[in-house]
């Protein structure tokens, strides 16, 4: 029964023999354009889906509904024990950074760095109000991302050592980059998790990081380069196997010198360059 | 189980039964399934997984309480606001309404019934957000997503729901009785409160269930106005106050990225599962209520079933 309906709901979908790209909604739009111009180009159909996030992605490629994921967090151990027959073979595209962001009447408010344990007070209840972190005097109003997400995950690796020691709390959730870019934007008060490229610094700030000696690393593409701004990430592109096909051929495209333009163009951080390309 | 009557033994009679039986058979196979599917949670937390508040799943805590209250409160509140305007249309489309105005204004009605539920969502999140965060400031709700932005958008949703099978009920009601109001000298007024109303009353409360039925089962409208928090359990059950805090239903959560997670977790999925089936029963319930009032029935059948409007009212032109 459960298997018909599978197959039915399959049917459409098997038709146009696209290759299917799904996962993390920070990957999207890089995977987005380079399926655009091999459409052009090329003639292929690729659908490219940020439903699920990360984990959804991996989910879905360890399952064989898709023929690609997306990720925006490295691939963890219950990744694999999850799906022991897979063969997760991921390909970084390029970096990234998480940013805590804040809505601009909070930035300026005057909050423009926190500490980690601020902001772990701040996750887990202690902190509520901004005037406690050197704000205006308002609720705190934080926009968890939802569990499955690439971009909780390094939030939570990076605050608390391991998304397993992580506290149980309950957050308003937000999902997509775009759901968290405009929530956080239309609410007084508000803070999220985000990939720093999504801040525009006009409605939706990105803060700074206070180290223990009291200094600020703020998410700038130079401090993401140099390895400075503590919560960086690789954004991957993960197949069952080697990359075969279409899929071969988006892969390529990434990789290419046109494919990390594209990376550029969404605010990531290219793959490190050759010394060689360096010297001109 | 086929009664063996050859003389009626049609093909478009077989036909029907087919299709109806392989729709039972489905609903049947899904229930059956989702119990299937969802045994390891039942295992796992027994009962609590109804009583129990909290849901953590990355400490195997299940409660599915605080989503089935979501989705009552939502749903509640969504009918609140949509039983009198959409009732009032439909007395007005049905019975006041010229008969060539009539079609018109139950297109567009209808027409309203037509539009994704995404875009809903997305006007909701346009629109509804800040003035919900305006209009709810006396209770200091955090932000616009609220249990109770997720019901006055999904009382317009379920509105077209409301007015067209209100209206119907409505047009049910026997044009000799109405003639027989006004002939005994009842005012317009007086012939739709006192006959077309109590007439059509099975029928509106159907038509309010299959609309209830509508609200219970909406997902992606809710999924982005709601805040999708969990655990939120009220100190006082539909307090306005809790109406303005952020919440999760039962859809928003089957909607959201847990699925995902779930997949491939043999307990946490179960536990995701049953919310499934506990969602289906709520609603085929609902349904089948709202279904079994508005049944066709003969006019002496469903006058029968009545409230008397003579009991003790003065002003009644029966008395």
């Amino acid at each position: 029964m459960f298997f018909l309906v599978l197959a039915v709901l399959a049917l459409p979908a098997a038709g146009g023999r696209a290759l299917k790209v799904n996962g993390s909604s920070t990957v999207t739009p890089v995977v987005a354009d380079a399926a655009d111009l091999l459409q052009q180009t090329a003639g292929l159909e690729i659908v490219v889906d940020p439903a699920g996030g990360s984990s959804g992605g991996i989910s879905a490629l360890g399952d064989g509904r898709v023929d690609m994921a997306m990720s925006s967090r490295p691939l963890e151990p219950g990744d694999h024990s999850k799906f022991p027959s897979t063969d997760f073979r991921p390909v970084t595209i390029g970096y990234d950074a998480v940013a805590m962001v804040v809505s601009r009447d909070v930035w300026q408010g005057g909050v423009h760095a926190l500490s980690r344990q601020q902001v772990r007070d701040i996750y887990e209840g202690r902190i509520k109000r901004w005037s406690a972190v050197g704000g205006p005097d308002r609720r705190i109003v934080f926009f968890d991302k939802e569990p499955g997400r690439g971009t909780w995950a390094m939030f939570a690796k990076w605050a608390y050592g391991d998304t397993q020691k992580a506290p149980l709390v309950s957050f308003p959730k937000v999902g997509s980059n775009q759901e968290t870019r405009t929530k956080v934007a239309s609410t007084p008060g508000a803070m999220s998790q985000l990939s720093a490229s999504w801040t525009d610094g006009e409605t939706i700030f990105a803060l700074g990081i206070r180290r223990p000696d009291a200094s600020v690393v703020y998410p700038t593409r130079e401090e993401i380069a140099a390895g400075h701004y503590p919560i960086r990430r690789p954004l991957l592109v993960i197949t069952d196997g080697p990359a075969t096909g279409a899929a071969k051929t988006l892969l390529d495209l990434l990789l290419s010198e046109r494919g990390q333009a594209l990376v550029e163009k969404h605010g990531y951080l290219p793959l490190e360059k050759p010394a060689a390309t360096e010297a001109h | 189980m086929i009664p063996a009557r050859p003389a009626r033994r049609s093909l478009t009679r077989w036909f029907c039964l087919a299709v109806s039986g392989l729709t039972a058979l489905a609903f049947a196979g899904m229930v059956a399934l989702f119990a299937f599917e969802s045994l390891p949670v039942w295992r796992h937390a027994g009962f609590e997984y109804l009583r129990g508040h909290q849901w953590f799943f990355r400490a195997q805590r299940f409660g599915a309480l605080p989503m089935v209250y979501g989705t009552l409160a939502v749903s509640a509140l969504a009918l609140l606001l949509a039983a009198p305007v959409g009732l009032g249309s439909a007395v007005f489309v049905a019975e006041i309404l010229p008969a060539r105005l009539r079609l018109p204004a139950k297109t567009a009605i209808e027409l309203l019934a037509g539009i994704p539920s995404v875009v809903y969502g997305l006007l909701g999140v346009l629109l509804l957000r800040g003035w919900m965060l305006r209009v709810l400031a006396p209770f200091e709700p955090l932000s616009g997503d609220t249990l109770a932005t997720g019901g006055v958008l999904l009382a317009v949703m379920i509105l077209p729901t409301v007015v067209t099978l209100g209206d119907d009920a409505l047009r049910g009601v026997a044009r000799s009785q109405r003639q027989a109001a006004r002939a005994l000298g009842l005012t317009r007024a007086e012939t739709i409160v006192r006959v077309s109303l109590p007439q059509a009353l099975p029928g509106l409360v159907a038509a309010l269930l299959l609309a209830l039925g509508r609200a219970l089962g909406e997902t992606i409208a809710v999924f982005l106005v709601i805040g999708r928090q969990d655990n939120q359990w009220p100190e006082h059950l539909l307090s306005p106050a809790s109406l303005a805090a952020a919440g999760q239903t039962l859809t928003t959560k089957l909607g959201g990225s847990e699925t995902h997670i779930a997949y491939g977790d043999p307990l946490h999925w179960a536990a995701m599962v049953a919310l499934a089936l506990v969602l289906a029963i709520l609603v085929a319930s609902v349904t089948l209520a709202g279904t079994w009032l508005g049944r066709p029935r003969l006019a002496g059948a469903a006058s029968a079933n009545l409230p008397s409007p003579a009991g003790g009212d003065p002003g009644d032109p029966h008395a």
